[in-house]
Formats: structure tokens, C-alpha cells, sequence
């Protein structure tokens, strides 16, 4: 089973179709949309599953879509990053599984099946995204999931929610054209798009300038997808005002892109060597140190849950992209392993901060004021979230904190090791204001107090992830030990 | 010689699993009290159980699990961590039928003997961490669960009170952290196993700098000053927890750690070498002096109190920084045996706001009238904060002078007559009014608070004639301090 060498592009074929067929499967019955999906998603993870193992057992492995042999062809290139398809697989299913409920009530009838559609196209191009070796195959893939991003933001239908998705569109389609550019240069000067054969043939070139024009235009565009400050203002509009099972796959996964994008330009760089990409690794630190700053000092004037957690997104893909500047083992790999666990924690608490939402009624943190008392178990999952975000031990946030921190020592910049670690209790008193309301706070609504759980299908998510946010911390050392011969290889030409 | 045992996972364990019980059950009065109790009695049974092996130089160490490759969350009973998990657990007894009395009339108690349960299984886990990663561990979870115990009172005041206890320890924890990662990247481990672990690192700017954070970051539980802040305001939290924070858990997990740093981080001939430690001795002798000095002019009994905590903390630190065994048996000893004697005068405080609603000192005259077993238990306390012989303060002052002049540092022997002086100076004076004082025609008529408070008060004022009787008697808690000593400097 697992060594069937087509499950690669089951991965990609099934979501994409199972979108595409999403309005038709619902058309007599509009309950059949949600159902359709989960179970597209179902066996797209079981296809995942397999690719994973398959990678464990054997390594890199590459597929030629139609058998064409590469430059010529598309391939696809299955490597231990893209594993990363294994918790977009997790966090799609329990948000799709959310929407079940939560989609119903804030979203136009009409509308539900598209919106279906829109979730299962935006997880087709992640997937892809994290599996194709090809230069230009990646660009489709972004586009994929970041058009279907921006109608995701847009999707409730309201004036707010339009001006968002507006800002995010404007923004996205900018860095999108940048990267198609970069990427046209990088073909105009060594004649091919495989990322594998343009890392071998751009140790030749002589001509350094368009090339180094290229890199500069990949890194400043998937900046911009990344949110990394100053290039940041389009996310907390558009995460905090989609629908809550969107925030999640936003937040815990679309926003990892760029950072996934810039991971695969330093994989062509550094297998072509000859490159000098200590200016690039300085800006990254810089904006990934300024971003985890910036991020909680914004987020503490935030009133609003939804906003506050967004801006937490900004601090927390500061982390990842400090370590990966810091270009040293321990960094990069406390860097990839917290694309993984910041998913899992921000899917936990945004997902948590729906059901909220979806109960009370209220989004603030006054007006949520003594809602642990009535929704013990969401509260407690939130509380798991923000503990673990922050980064105290034995939980998932810690672990990447403690490797990017020794990535610092190890590089020799103890400084932002200490900057990193002091981030985080700026990220602190946001959350321990978050956790004050819920329990120790008179409530401002006591009618709050009447409300109960949320139904199965959003309560189930939001505990799962919780669970899985201390099971990641404790058993840390798997995905570390997993991910530590990529980075090997990597860092090692 | 070291043997695999579950017993230092268990002890930990038990309290948490306690605690999840708690949260469940812990509606009904009876089962709340129940599980309180019944995981008290049994883990200070488990710790007990391990007593006897460790005197005689057993480790019983268990690897529980690896927390990243090649760190493990790894649990080690060596004397050191054995000695603060008695003290710890015996305490606990104690504090926990002092809780359930208190506690009485207040509300949220589910939270509270939750949170409670789960303080005094991260200060095992403290006790019995086999590296730094793991003191870390139980040291930052340590901060998360006693905030809901510090804002208890819900009011704005307790609110400041939690929001300045969490600025101070959690910047306290950022420097633990990022000394532990120094620690790491300069020694290749972080075992806890070894008298001094950085023995062969060289370059002693690195070293001086990894001294100082991990020493700031600890030290801000230690109450050190400067970093002293929180503790005098944590006292708007209810009684027991105060006494918890202060003569148990939070504080002693900070002196304990900076014990934990110089001798098996650092370990006695580095820091010999290095000459680092006699500012932190200055440093302790400025705190035992000006806390003291503070102290005097505190009207309000508990912030009094937590003024002679910060006083009497930094004699852990002083001795543990002489570098000389006898001043080292003196700081693990001062561990039990300020923690016995400030546990009797915060419970006393404690006591008297619950039956007279009297929390100033002023107010206090002929109160040894109404309460006179209170202040008994309270006056043995004192006595033994002067240092009066036969009390358990006088074991720690008279090995911290010995250990002062082994080092040749006599003019230390003058800051223990000082302090001796002033500790008379503000306790005394407490004693004097409460049974001297009296309004005239004031009848001896003994009203005392209800037995669940008075007991523990009685016990732990035993303990500490006992501490200070006892000393040199084989299996008291003074045997481990002389066997961590010799662990420590290799005799």
C-alpha cells in the first residue's frame, strides 16, 4: 500500500475534484456539502498518511507527473517538509468538521456549498505547495490557495469582511506578480524550472545580478504571504473577520506558505552554494525579531478576541523566520518544527474563540467576562492554547522557543536569543488578560453564565487540538528527530 | 550508588493526579477534603519510604521519558532534593488542614485546593529534577499555578498583586531559560547529577555572564534584593496561601535552585576559582540587613512577615555562597528550618484574622489572653528567628558563623549578630504586646480559633524545638543536609 507511487498525486487529484463537485453533490440537498467534503478530506488524509510513512521508511522520493522525465515535465518532490501535508490534512479536517455547525448560522444559505468549495481548493493548494519540485507548478499552487484565501475572507458577505478581503487581495496579488517575475528571471538565466536542476545549474552562472534580483523579489513577496512586519497589515483584518474555521486554516496554515516558500528558495540556494546569503539571513533575524515585538505590542491593545490572536500570528511567524535566519541547525529546525506546532495551537485557540462566538454571541474580551464558568472545557482547551503559545514548558510552544533560542547561541547572536525569549513574555500578558476574563473576572452579561458547550462537532476540534497541543510538547522529539535529517542535507549543500 | 525506581515520578504524580481528582469530584466538601488529604498523607509516605537509602548514599533516579533528543525529563532523588521534598511534603500536611479550616467561609474552593495540589506536585517535581531542562520545566509551571491562587480574592488589589507576581517570576523563568540554553550550548549537558557540570568550559566572561542570569533568574523567587517586589505584594492572597508561597513552595523553589546552580551547575572549585560569589554574598548580607530594617516599621502583621521571609531567604543564599561545607549544611538546613518557623507565624497571623478580624500589630495587645496557644506556637517561632539556642533557627546561624570564618569572612559573623538583633527588634515587640500589654482587667479567657487551625500551629511549633533539639539525631532532616554536603564537596 504505502509504496504504490501514485498516492502523490491522489493527494493533489482528490481535494481538487472533490471541490470542484462540491456544488454538484449538494444540489438537491444542501446538508450533503459538509458531509462531501469531510469525507474528500478523509481519504485525502489516508493518502497523506501514506506519503508519510513512505517518507519515514525511505526518504525523498519523486514522482513525474505523466511520466515525463524532468526538466521538461512536472515533478512532483516529496521530501520530510513536506510532511507538513500531514497537519494540513488534521487542521482542514477538524475545520471542516467545525464548519459544520458554525457555517450554517453565519453564512448566507446560498453560499454554503461554494464556501466548500473555496475550503477543499485553498487545502488542494497547500498541498501542492508543500509537495511540487517545480518552480512554476509552485506559483499555480499559490495562486490556488491564495484566491480562494481572499473569497474565504469575504465569504460572511459583510461590508467589513469585503473591505478585508480587498486589502488582502491588493497585497497578495502584488507579491504574487513579484514572485512571477523573480521566478521568469531565474528561468531566463538558467533555462529551467525544476527547483532540484535550477540549484545544480545556478552554481554556474556568471552573471550574479539578475539572479540575486530574483532572491531578493522571492523573499521581499513571500514576506508579504508571511505577514512579517512591516509587510503585515493585511492579516489581522482579514484573519480576525473570516469565519472562525477560516482563521484557523488562515492563521494555522495559509500564513505558513510564505515561510514554506522561503524555506524551499534557501533549499535552492544553499544546493547551489556559491551564494552569498548572509544579507538575506541578517533581514530575516532583524524582521523576525522586530515582527515578535511588534506582534504582541499591538496585540495588547486588542479588544476584540479574534484580533488579538491575529496579531499573535504576526509575533509567532517571527519566530519561525528568526530561525530560519539564524541559518544555523538548531534554529532551522526549531523553525520548521513551529510551522507544525503554531498550527496546531492557533487552530486550537481560534477554533476555541468560534465556539465562543458561536455561543455567547459576543468577541470581546469584556463581554466575554466568566465564560469559563459556563464553557468549562472550550475554556480550558483556550487556556491550553495560550499557555502553549507563550511557551512554558512541557507543552508544543515550548519546544520550538527552546530550539531557536539555542539556533541564537549556536550562530553566535546570543542577543536574539535573549530578544526571542523576552518576546514571549510580551506575548504573555495579551494571553494572561485573555485567561483573567474567562475565570477570574465578574462577568459584564450574566446571562453568559446560562449558556452551555458547544454542539459535538466544534467541541470535538477544539479538544483534540488542545490535547494535541500538550502531546506535541511531551513527545516534542518526535517531529524534531523527524525533521533532522532535512535539515542536515540542507544545511549541508 | 544509583537504582531505577518509579518513587520520584510517583511522588510528583500522585499530587497531580490528586489534583485532576479535585477538578472532578471536588464539589462535595467531603470528597475535596478527602483527596487533599489522602494525597498528602500517601506522598509524604512515597518521599519517607526513600528516606533511609538516600542518607546511606542511594540515588534513585528514573528516566521518564526524552523531552527533546538527548534532554530527558529525567527524575534524580539525590540528599539535596531529598531534604526539600520532606520539608515540602511535611509541610503540606499541615498547611492542607490548615487550608480546609481557613478555607471555610471562602469561595471558589474547588480552584483552590485544585491549584493547590497541583503547586505542591511541580515543587516535588522541583526537588527531584535529574537536569536543568526539568527544573525548568516545574519551575515555570510552578509560576502558571500559583497565579490562581494569588488573584483568589478576585479583587483589583489581589488582580495587581497576580499581574506583579507574574512580570517579576516569568522574567525570573526567561533568564532561567536562557541560562539553561547557555548551560546547554557551553557544557553539552544539562544533568544535574555532578558536583559542577561546567567544570572543564573555559572563558570566564561566558561563564560570569551564565552565573548572572541563571543566579537573576532565580533569585527573583529567592526574593533577592533587588528582585524582591512581588512577595511583599502577594500577601493580598488568603492566608495558607501565603504561607505556602513563602515558607514552601515559591520562595524555597527559587533558593533551592540557586543551591541547585552553584553546586552542580557551576560546582564549589569552579566558582572558587572564578571568585564570583562574594558579590552574591554581599549582596544576600545587604537583603538580611535592609529587609530587616523594613521590617521593623511594618504595622500590617503579614507584610511583616514577608519582609522577614526576604530577610531570612537570603541566609540560604550567604551560605550556599561562602563556598564552605559548613556554611553550606547551614543554607540546606536554613531550608527546613525557616520554613517551620515562618509556616507557624503565618498560620498564627493567619489564625488571628479569622477569629478576631485583627490584621495590624497594634491591635494585637493582650491578645495572648484570648489565644494563648496561638502565641505560644508564634513566640517559639520568634525565638527561634533571634537564634536562641534550642530552637531551629540556632542551628542555621551558628554553622553559618562557623562556615563565615572558615571562608575568613568574619565580618559576616557581625551580620548574623545584627540580623540576630534586629529579628528581636520587630518579633519581639509582637510578643511583648500580646501578653504584656494587655487592657487592664483583662481576664485570662481562652477563645481560640477551631482545632483544624490550631493543630497545625501547635505541630509546627513542635517541629521547630524539634529541629533545634534534634539536630545531630541520625534521619532527621539535618543527616541529608551533612550528606548533600559531602556529595557537594567531595568528602
Amino acid at each position: 500500500m504505502v509504496s504504490w507511487p501514485h498516492w502523490i498525486i491522489v493527494a493533489i487529484i482528490m481535494p481538487m475534484a472533490g471541490a470542484v463537485l462540491t456544488p454538484i453533490v449538494s444540489r438537491k440537498n444542501d446538508k450533503a456539502a459538509p458531509v462531501w467534503a469531510l469525507f474528500i478530506m478523509s481519504l485525502t488524509s489516508l493518502a497523506a498518511l501514506f506519503l508519510i510513512v513512505r517518507v519515514a521508511q525511505e526518504g525523498p522520493f519523486s514522482y513525474l507527473v505523466g511520466g515525463w522525465a524532468r526538466p521538461y515535465g512536472i515533478e512532483l518532490h516529496f521530501d520530510e517538509f513536506s510532511a507538513s501535508i500531514g497537519i494540513i490534512c488534521l487542521i482542514g479536517w477538524l475545520a471542516l468538521l467545525f464548519s459544520y455547525h458554525y457555517v450554517a448560522e453565519s453564512i448566507p444559505k446560498p453560499r454554503i456549498p461554494y464556501y466548500y468549495t473555496l475550503v477543499l481548493l485553498n487545502l488542494t493548494g497547500m498541498i501542492g505547495f508543500v509537495m511540487t519540485g517545480d518552480l512554476f507548478n509552485l506559483y499555480v499552487f499559490m495562486e490556488i490557495l491564495s484566491l480562494s484565501a481572499y473569497a474565504l475572507v469575504a465569504v460572511s458577505g459583510e461590508r467589513v469582511a469585503e473591505m478585508a478581503a480587498f486589502k488582502y487581495l491588493v497585497m497578495g496579488a502584488v507579491s504574487s506578480l513579484i514572485i512571477l517575475f523573480s521566478i521568469g528571471l531565474l528561468y531566463a538565466v538558467t533555462g529551467s524550472l525544476n527547483m532540484a536542476d535550477i540549484s545544480t545549474r545556478l552554481a554556474g552562472i556568471e552573471s550574479r545580478l539578475p539572479v540575486m534580483l530574483a532572491l531578493a523579489g522571492m523573499a521581499m513577496a513571500l514576506m508579504v504571504k508571511a505577514a512579517i512586519f512591516p509587510l503585515h497589515i493585511w492579516l489581522p483584518d482579514a484573519h480576525a473577520i473570516a469565519p472562525s474555521p477560516v482563521s484557523a486554516i488562515l492563521s494555522g496554515l495559509v500564513v505558513k506558505t510564505g515561510v514554506f516558500g522561503l524555506l524551499r528558495v534557501y533549499q535552492i540556494f544553499y544546493g547551489a552554494g556559491t551564494y552569498e546569503l548572509a544579507g538575506l539571513n541578517t533581514t530575516l533575524i532583524w524582521l523576525g525579531a522586530i515582527s515578535i515585538i511588534m506582534g504582541a505590542f499591538f496585540a495588547i491593545f486588542q479588544e476584540d478576541i479574534k484580533m488579538m490572536l491575529a496579531y499573535s500570528t504576526i509575533s509567532n511567524v517571527g519566530y519561525i523566520v528568526m530561525g530560519l535566519g539564524l541559518a544555523s541547525q538548531y534554529g532551522i529546525i526549531g523553525a520548521t518544527v513551529h510551522i507544525f506546532n503554531h498550527a496546531l495551537i492557533k487552530a486550537t485557540l481560534f477554533l476555541g474563540a468560534g465556539a465562543l462566538m458561536y455561543k455567547t454571541g459576543y468577541r470581546t474580551l469584556t463581554d466575554l467576562r466568566g465564560v469559563g464558568k459556563a464553557m468549562p472545557l472550550t475554556s480550558m482547551a483556550m487556556s491550553i492554547g495560550a499557555i502553549s503559545i507563550v511557551g512554558i514548558p512541557p507543552t508544543a510552544g515550548f519546544l520550538c522557543k527552546w530550539y531557536i533560542a539555542l539556533g541564537a547561541f549556536q550562530a553566535g547572536q546570543p542577543a536574539f536569543g535573549f530578544a526571542l525569549v523576552f518576546g514571549a513574555l510580551f506575548i504573555f500578558i495579551y494571553y494572561i488578560r485573555m485567561v483573567n476574563s474567562f475565570y477570574f473576572q465578574p462577568p459584564t452579561h450574566p446571562e453568559i453564565l446560562e449558556v452551555g458547550e458547544a454542539p459535538v462537532s466544534m467541541l470535538f476540534p477544539v479538544l483534540l487540538l488542545a490535547a494535541l497541543c500538550l502531546v506535541m510538547g511531551i513527545l516534542g522529539r518526535i517531529p524534531l528527530s523527524f525533521i533532522e535529517p532535512a535539515v542536515t542535507r540542507m544545511l549541508g549543500g | 550508588m544509583e537504582v531505577v525506581d518509579i518513587r520520584p515520578v510517583l511522588a510528583p504524580t500522585l499530587s497531580l493526579v490528586c489534583a485532576g481528582l479535585i477538578f472532578l469530584t471536588g464539589q462535595k466538601a467531603f470528597w475535596r477534603r478527602f483527596w487533599s488529604l489522602g494525597a498528602a498523607v500517601l506522598k509524604l509516605a512515597v518521599v519517607m519510604s526513600m528516606l533511609p537509602g538516600t542518607i546511606n548514599g542511594t540515588v534513585y533516579v528514573f528516566r521518564l521519558m526524552d523531552f527533546t533528543p538527548g534532554i530527558g525529563l529525567g527524575f534524580r532523588v539525590d540528599a539535596l532534593g531529598m531534604f526539600f521534598a520532606v520539608v515540602s511534603s511535611t509541610l503540606w500536611i499541615f498547611t492542607t488542614i490548615y487550608a480546609i479550616g481557613y478555607m471555610e467561609p471562602e469561595h471558589s474552593k474547588v480552584r483552590f485546593f485544585g491549584f493547590f495540589a497541583l503547586c505542591v506536585s511541580t515543587t516535588v517535581g522541583i526537588a527531584f529534577a535529574e537536569n536543568l531542562l526539568t527544573l525548568f520545566l516545574f519551575y515555570e509551571s510552578l509560576t502558571i499555578v500559583t497565579y490562581p491562587l494569588v488573584i483568589h480574592e478576585e479583587t483589583p488589589e489581589a488582580f495587581k498583586a497576580g499581574r506583579k507576581y507574574l512580570t517579576y517570576t516569568l522574567i525570573g523563568g526567561a533568564f532561567v531559560l536562557i541560562g539553561t540554553v547557555l548551560t546547554y550550548q557551553t557544557a553539552g549537558t544539562l544533568t544535574l547529577s555532578k558536583p559542577g557540570i561546567l567544570s572543564l568550559a573555559n572563558g570566564t566572561q561566558t561563564l560570569t555572564i551564565l552565573f548572572v542570569t541563571l543566579i537573576a533568574g532565580f533569585g527573583v523567587k529567592a526574593a533577592i534584593m533587588p528582585l524582591h517586589g512581588w512577595l511583599p505584594t502577594a500577601m493580598a492572597a488568603p492566608t495558607p496561601v501565603s504561607a505556602l508561597l513563602h515558607a514552601v513552595a515559591v520562595v524555597k523553589a527559587g533558593a533551592f535552585g540557586v543551591l541547585r546552580v552553584i553546586y552542580n551547575v557551576f560546582g564549589v572549585e569552579l566558582l572558587q576559582q572564578l571568585n564570583l560569589t562574594m558579590w552574591l554574598a554581599w549582596l544576600a548580607a545587604f537583603t538580611i540587613l535592609t529587609a530587616s530594617f523594613i521590617a521593623l516599621f511594618q504595622d500590617n502583621f503579614k507584610r511583616r512577615l514577608a519582609y522577614s521571609t526576604i530577610s531570612q531567604l537570603s541566609y540560604i543564599i550567604l551560605g550556599a555562597s561562602l563556598l564552605t561545607p559548613m556554611a553550606a549544611t547551614a543554607a540546606i538546613a536554613h531550608i527546613a528550618n525557616q520554613a517551620f518557623a515562618k509556616i507557624t507565624m503565618f498560620f498564627v497571623a493567619g489564625a488571628i484574622q479569622r477569629k478576631t478580624g485583627k490584621t495590624n500589630i497594634h491591635e494585637l495587645a493582650g491578645i495572648g489572653y484570648r489565644m494563648p496557644y496561638t502565641m505560644g506556637a508564634f513566640t517559639v517561632a520568634a525565638l527561634s528567628f533571634v537564634g536562641v539556642p534550642l530552637f531551629a533557627g540556632f542551628v542555621t546561624k551558628w554553622y553559618l558563623s562557623l562556615g563565615a570564618l572558615e571562608a575568613g569572612d568574619w565580618w559576616f559573623v557581625l551580620v548574623m549578630i545584627a540580623s540576630a538583633l534586629l529579628n528581636a527588634a520587630y518579633f519581639l515587640p509582637i510578643v511583648y504586646l500580646a501578653y504584656f500589654k494587655a487592657p487592664p482587667g483583662t481576664q485570662l479567657h481562652v477563645d481560640e480559633a477551631r482545632p483544624t487551625l490550631l493543630i497545625p500551629i501547635i505541630m509546627c511549633a513542635l517541629y521547630v524545638i524539634l529541629l533545634g533539639t534534634t539536630a545531630e539525631v541520625p534521619g532527621m532532616p539535618f543527616s541529608l543536609a551533612r550528606a548533600a554536603v559531602r556529595f557537594v564537596f567531595g568528602m
